[in-house]
């Protein structure tokens, strides 16, 4: 594929332009940053963004983990248990070389190992999805049983805990400022923005969600794309795991369960199409710091935890009421007549 | 911008209901999962207690039992600046670093049913293992004065607090009575209705002289129960141990059920502002004294646990108070 020949079709797969999306969003974003902070005087403190900053990570990364599979028109519903047993090969690595006494050596060899062991996950099921024909909602629920069956087995459904001491930096340090998860995740989110919009594999995986048939007939190696973009997702899998042994200082299959779904809102929040083929990076990060925001700032004013819940939903479902172009034509037409 | 106004309609919704006065101490307890009776009823002891002592507490109930989503309502209440976190853990280990983080910004954390904690001012519990085993065997030794054999009932063998119970009671009645000795070893069906009932058809068949169940686990003693109802051996067999009050209302004014015992998470509730509002106020926690919802205390400073046996008993006169509760 040369690289002029790339650019003008990369464009044309947009449907809104780039910069409307992200606007919206953003507007959307500084209305609740707004109102939360004359909510609560505490909202815009340091520590209200710090503590926010060391907890969106953890989603994001399980986001991004969720949006590259969804590009390509599938789904990986085991992104947490993918990510609970890299966690695990970390820990059992770890607990070789002495547990908390464990040397930096010992945790480089687990993160190699975890991320091995994520990737597998990942291409077991890319190559299921690719070569059997399966659908991937199939694929990555079978996967997600087995995982966290086996899981449950080598753990016996309890934790492993007692890591090193220097680990705590990775989920609870700060670098100038700044929590060391965040910049992890803009590390990643950054590699992942460039490999979807720069690179030809990017570009094969929006082909392949668009249309497998029509992107096989063009040339492009669409099974090769689906195995290679299952496998990413579960090496960020495999990241967000590591993140959050450190975070926990413990791994038990089951941590996280309840970030399964909230990814995949967040990614059709952040204007990704569930059908594949269309979405991006960034709009998914503001995505993520929207419900965050939401998330820190309803506990942050003490609101009900149970209307909090109803607040997400009602939130979702005005997005996509805003979203629909059908519905914004017949509002532009009633206020455009009573103007 | 108009589109943006329906949002700002929900959000103000819950501004409306936020807390707003700020009093002299506030106080965050998280607990495993919001919208369950129990938890419901911790809600209703915090509130009353905060409103006596005249303090802000609050309770967070995540939506699912998943310990990622404690840790994220902790730090919330870390960067909200609270005086005083209270937990009650889904998983122990997972809350360590973010305790540890609550305690060096100087937030006082306590925590219930979370024994094995480090980071923590103080763990309180409302029942010991043996207080809560033995009262059951005292029970059973009342309703059966005249000797014979008793069987035992575990939620399931792996479950600890449930085999220490029974550890508890049975060494109770070995010691005190001799005369009553128990059947097989103790059976691990009592969070199943069906097992337990089945099991306990079978124990009456083979055991003419089986004069009572001690079902530890929720389900045990409603299942023992209809099989006692079912053999016609009411008043005969004594079932007792911990169940739902709501569930075995109806079985404990027919005497198919003797009762047990609980603890109650109202009062549960209001230890946690209690204990909160000392501790944020400096005040320490010493052996022999007295505090409202615990009693006289004897604290194990080692381990940072105070295990009182504050023992609810569910019986005719208290199972409808206790149903309406929810619970």
């Amino acid at each position: 594929m040369s690289r002029s020949s790339r650019l003008p079709v990369q464009k044309g797969i947009r449907i809104r332009p780039a910069t409307g999306e992200n606007l919206s969003l953003l507007a959307l974003l500084a209305v609740l940053v707004v109102v939360f902070s004359i909510a609560s005087p505490r909202f815009l403190t340091g520590a209200n963004l710090g503590s926010m900053g060391f907890q969106m990570p953890l989603l994001g990364l399980l986001t991004l983990a969720m949006l590259a599979p969804i590009l390509s028109g599938g789904l990986n519903l085991a992104i947490v248990y993918t990510a609970n047993i890299s966690g695990l090969t970390l820990a059992w690595t770890l607990m070789q070389f002495g547990g908390a006494e464990a040397g930096i050596g010992a945790f480089m060899l687990g993160c190699v190992l975890a991320l091995v062991v994520g990737a597998l996950a990942g291409a077991a099921m890319g190559g299921v999805v690719a070569y059997v024909g399966a659908h991937p909602i199939l694929v990555s629920l079978a996967m997600m049983i087995f995982l966290r069956g086996l899981g449950e087995f080598l753990t016996r459904g309890g934790d492993i805990s007692g890591f090193p001491d220097y680990m705590r930096i990775l989920g609870h340090g700060s670098l100038v400022g700044v929590p060391v998860p965040l910049i992890i995740f803009g590390i990643v989110a950054f590699g992942w923005h460039m490999l979807l919009r720069r690179s030809p594999h990017g570009f094969s995986v929006y082909m392949t969600g668009s249309n497998m048939k029509a992107a096989e007939y063009a040339g492009l190696n669409a099974k090769r794309t689906l195995v290679l973009i299952y496998t990413l997702s579960g090496v960020l899998c495999a990241i967000a795991g590591i993140l959050m042994a450190a975070r926990f200082n413990s791994v038990r299959v089951g941590h996280g369960e309840a970030m399964l779904l909230i990814t995949v809102l967040a990614c059709f929040l952040g204007g990704v199409d569930p059908f594949g083929g269309h979405g991006r990076v960034a709009p998914v990060v503001i995505a993520l710091v929207i419900l965050q925001v939401l998330s820190s700032g309803l506990n942050l004013i003490g609101a009900n935890q149970h209307l909090s819940t109803a607040v997400w939903g009602l939130f979702l479902i005005a997005v996509m009421v805003m979203r629909s172009s059908q519905l914004r034509h017949t509002f532009f037409f009633l206020f455009g007549k009573g103007k | 911008m108009t589109k943006m106004n329906c949002l700002i309609g929900a959000l103000a919704l819950t501004t409306g209901l936020s807390t707003a006065a700020v009093a002299e101490t506030s106080i965050g307890v998280v607990v495993k999962i919001g919208g369950i009776p129990w938890f419901n009823a911790m809600e209703d002891g915090i509130e009353r207690r905060a409103k006596e002592l005249g303090v802000d507490a609050e309770m967070i109930g995540p939506v699912s039992a998943d310990p990622s989503l404690q840790v994220q309502a902790i730090e919330d209440l870390i960067a909200k600046g609270v005086d005083v976190i209270g937990v009650v853990p889904n998983d122990e280990a997972a809350l360590e670093p973010v305790l540890q983080k609550a305690r060096d910004a100087g937030i006082v954390v306590i925590s219930h049913e979370g024994p094995g904690l480090q980071n923590v001012d103080w763990n309180f519990e409302l029942a010991s293992a043996e207080g809560f085993g033995e009262a059951h065997a005292k029970l059973l030794s009342d309703k059966a004065p005249d000797g014979g054999t008793y069987a035992v009932y575990v939620g399931s063998l792996t479950v600890p607090l449930h085999n220490a119970w029974a550890d508890a009671a049975i060494a109770w009645m070995d010691e005190n009575r001799p005369d009553l000795s128990i059947v097989g070893d103790r059976y691990g069906v009592a969070e199943n209705v069906d097992d337990s009932r089945s099991t306990a058809l079978d124990l009456i068949a083979a055991n003419p002289d089986l004069k009572g169940f001690l079902a530890f686990g929720s389900q045990g003693p409603i299942g023992a129960g209809r099989a006692v109802e079912e053999r016609r051996k009411t008043g005969e067999i004594h079932v007792m141990g911990p169940f739902s009050p709501g569930q075995g209302r109806k079985m404990i004014h027919s005497d198919v059920l003797t009762g047990g015992f609980m603890w109650n998470p109202a009062q549960a509730g209001e230890v946690f502002v209690t204990l909160g509002d000392m501790l944020a106020n400096g005040q320490q926690i010493e052996a022999g004294m007295e505090v409202p919802g615990l009693g006289v205390i004897e604290p194990d400073f080692e381990q940072r646990d105070i295990i009182t046996d504050n023992l609810l008993e569910i019986n005719k006169s208290t199972v409808d108070d206790l149903a309406d509760m929810g619970l």
